[in-house]
């Protein structure tokens, strides 16, 4: 008997006993959902939790210092521009790296906001990446390339009049020099941006590297003259790729860098993360993936057993038809392979249906609890492929079962 | 090759219930010619349901050999028999056997269906099947949307379906009134008429002097093959 035959046969069967397919397609439906459910509420959870704990990104800092002296912190006073744009480049392709940001002073004369002329040393030249968008009190990140700024909440207090974003205020670059910058945010008060040394009580004015920061360094690597900065930040796009990313970033920058030829050679390239955060975050992590786990197990397990519950007793109900097709010359193989398709029917419709009650009723707890939905797809693709192998071999055994008994007896059976 | 349909060779099958031996055929030799109509008649016990089995390829004997159409069914493999009897035997049963969910016609297309006739060949074999045995115009109901007596005109399609070497009624008309038992046994003298072979059971002597000979069963052995000198027509009985 074809394929074709069969899926035909067997929808007829499905159709013809309706409550138990339904009963079964529910069985499916109530193990594949709950997995999707509880795993989305876990990986929300988990999702809110880290995102509470983490004060900072997943950041690793890279500075050249003496050698053998103590690790050069953020804003070493040792700083001297030894990373490349070259370099940038070169990190950004080291798998789990989100981003490289070049953080370096400009030295400028003054600031005046309205009239109210401040003496000031140096502006801080980085990236638009080194923000989120969700650490501003005020507007957004700069434009690179644009003539805007970004403040921090100290900066934007120290003017007689407080500063807020759209306002203009003027850089005195050089003597002569003078520049308007239109203000594009402001930052809250608990950013801690790593690369800078956090909001603090110090004031930071922020603007873009292009067109702002002039300092260069003749590539070794290219030849070109390319900007040069004192630290990168070294963004990992998760906190468990921060170990994964250090390792090749730190070979990379010891070896082959640009860097390593520009520092003094007494001087080393040295990464520092936040240990004790990164540490802290991957506990968190391995706890909910355990928990997520365990509970997906669970309901796994359940819904499997629903599932093979319900075919057993289908085939089982059905034994007389299958006397009766054997009678009329259906072999065994034919009555396994009806009773497969039959399942593998249900199977699909059931984790189908289950993927998208789960994501509903994920989506709704998550919501219902203020927690920010996410989700979990590998555990998605696990529900639904054991629904659908439950399915089957729940329901094959029973019809290699039946297509072995004896049609005589199988007629008898009522 | 020979004019038989189905041959017995000292057939014997053994059961054994606890530690008792149960001697359900005992030594039957039988030989079923073509377009014959054969009844098999005897008390309960008597093995006439388990003789019907071993022709019917459901059961296989413990001694003997049992030729259908030719083939000797004791040599075969399970698939085979179940192919063979697809292939060659018609059954018609007592409490009718329709898949319930399945249309009159595609009762009678299941067993095309296993022997894999094509769709449309076998919706126009169907047809022509339930337009022989009067039931042209009842063609899409369900079993449980039919009478007792065109449920079995349904089954009878259905054991012609392909062309089988012999057609096996076990109390075919056991369930049914009398009024309704005399048209499905006219059907069957007009199937046997037409050439089918024929090989009904049952206990019901009015029943089985419509057949050509009567095979009385008892444990196990024949005790006596009865040539019916005048044969009960469906007509009369209804009369």
């Amino acid at each position: 008997m074809n394929v074709l035959e069969s899926v035909r046969m067997s929808w007829r069967a499905i159709t013809g006993h309706r409550l138990r397919s339904v009963l079964t397609v529910l069985g499916v439906v109530i193990g594949v959902g709950s997995v999707i459910t509880f795993v989305t509420l876990g990986a929300s959870l988990q999702a809110a939790i880290v995102g509470d704990v983490a004060t900072s990104s997943p950041d690793i800092a890279a500075t050249v210092g003496p050698a053998g002296g103590p690790e050069g912190g953020p804003g070493s006073a040792e700083s001297i521009p030894v990373f490349t744009e070259h370099d940038i480049e070169q990190l950004q392709g080291i798998e789990g790296v989100d981003a490289v940001i070049p953080t370096g002073q400009v030295g400028i004369a003054g600031l005046e906001y309205r009239d109210d002329r401040i003496r000031w040393p140096a502006v801080t030249a980085t990236t638009a990446a080194s923000f989120d968008e969700d650490e501003f009190a005020d507007g957004g990140p700069f434009t690179a390339g644009a003539n805007e700024t970004v403040l921090n909440p100290a900066a934007a207090r120290m003017f007689e009049r407080n500063v807020s974003a759209g306002d203009e205020i003027t850089v005195e670059f050089a003597e002569n020099d003078s520049r308007t910058l239109t203000v594009a945010g402001v930052l809250n008060e608990s950013t801690g941006f790593a690369a800078v040394g956090g909001g603090g009580g110090t004031p930071a004015i922020y603007v873009p590297t292009d067109p702002f920061y002039t300092t260069t360094a003749e590539s070794p690597a290219t030849g070109e003259r390319q900007r040069a900065y004192p630290q990168l930040t070294i963004r990992a796009a998760s906190y468990e790729q921060v170990g994964a990313v250090e390792g090749p970033a730190r070979d990379y920058l010891r070896n082959e860098s640009d860097a390593s030829q520009l520092k003094p050679a007494s001087y080393e390239v040295s990464l520092t993360t936040n240990d004790a955060l990164v540490e802290q975050i991957q506990g968190i992590l391995s706890t909910f993936t355990n928990f997520i786990t365990g509970i997906a197990v669970i309901s796994l397990l359940v819904g499997a057993i629903g599932i093979a519950n319900m075919m057993l007793v289908s085939v089982t109900e059905r034994t007389r038809e299958i006397g009766i097709m054997k009678a009329v010359g259906a072999t065994r193989r034919d009555v396994v392979q009806l009773f497969l398709v039959e399942s593998i029917i249900l199977g699909v419709i059931g984790s189908v249906l289950g993927t998208v009650v789960g994501l509903a009723g994920g989506y709704a707890a998550a919501e219902l609890i203020d927690l920010p939905v996410s989700f979990a797809p590998e555990w998605f693709a696990i529900a639904i492929a054991v629904g659908v192998g439950v399915g089957i071999v729940s329901g094959i055994y029973p019809a290699w079962d039946a297509a072995r008994t004896d049609p005589i007896d199988a007629l008898r059976h009522e | 090759m020979t004019d038989a349909a189905v041959e017995l060779h000292d057939v014997r099958k053994t059961y054994r219930m606890g530690d008792q031996t149960v001697h359900a055929l005992d030594g039957v030799s039988l030989t079923i010619g073509r377009g014959s109509y054969t009844a098999v008649m005897g008390p309960s016990g008597s093995g006439k349901s388990t003789l019907m089995n071993v022709v019917g390829c459901l059961d296989t004997p413990t001694e003997g050999v049992v030729e259908v159409d030719g083939v000797d069914v004791t040599e075969l493999s399970d698939a085979e028999r179940t192919g063979l009897r697809g292939d060659e035997i018609g059954f018609v049963f007592q409490t009718f056997n329709l898949m319930p969910q399945q249309t009159a016609r595609e009762n009678v297309e299941l067993p095309m269906t296993f022997q894999g006739v094509g769709r449309s060949e076998r919706r126009e074999r169907a047809t022509e099947l339930l337009e022989s045995v009067g039931l042209g115009d009842r063609m899409d109901h369900k079993p449980n949307e039919l009478s007792g007596g065109q449920r079995q005109r349904v089954a009878i399609a259905r054991a012609l379906a392909n062309d089988p070497a012999i057609v096996l009624a076990d109390e075919p008309t056991g369930n049914l009134d009398s009024d309704t038992e005399a048209d499905i046994l006219a059907l069957f003298e007009e199937l046997n008429a037409a050439g089918n072979t024929i090989l009904t059971v049952t206990h019901e002597r009015l029943v089985a002097e419509h057949a050509e000979r009567i095979v009385h069963l008892f444990d196990g052995e024949i005790e006596e093959i009865e040539e019916i000198a005048e044969r009960r027509i469906a007509g009369e009985a209804n009369r």
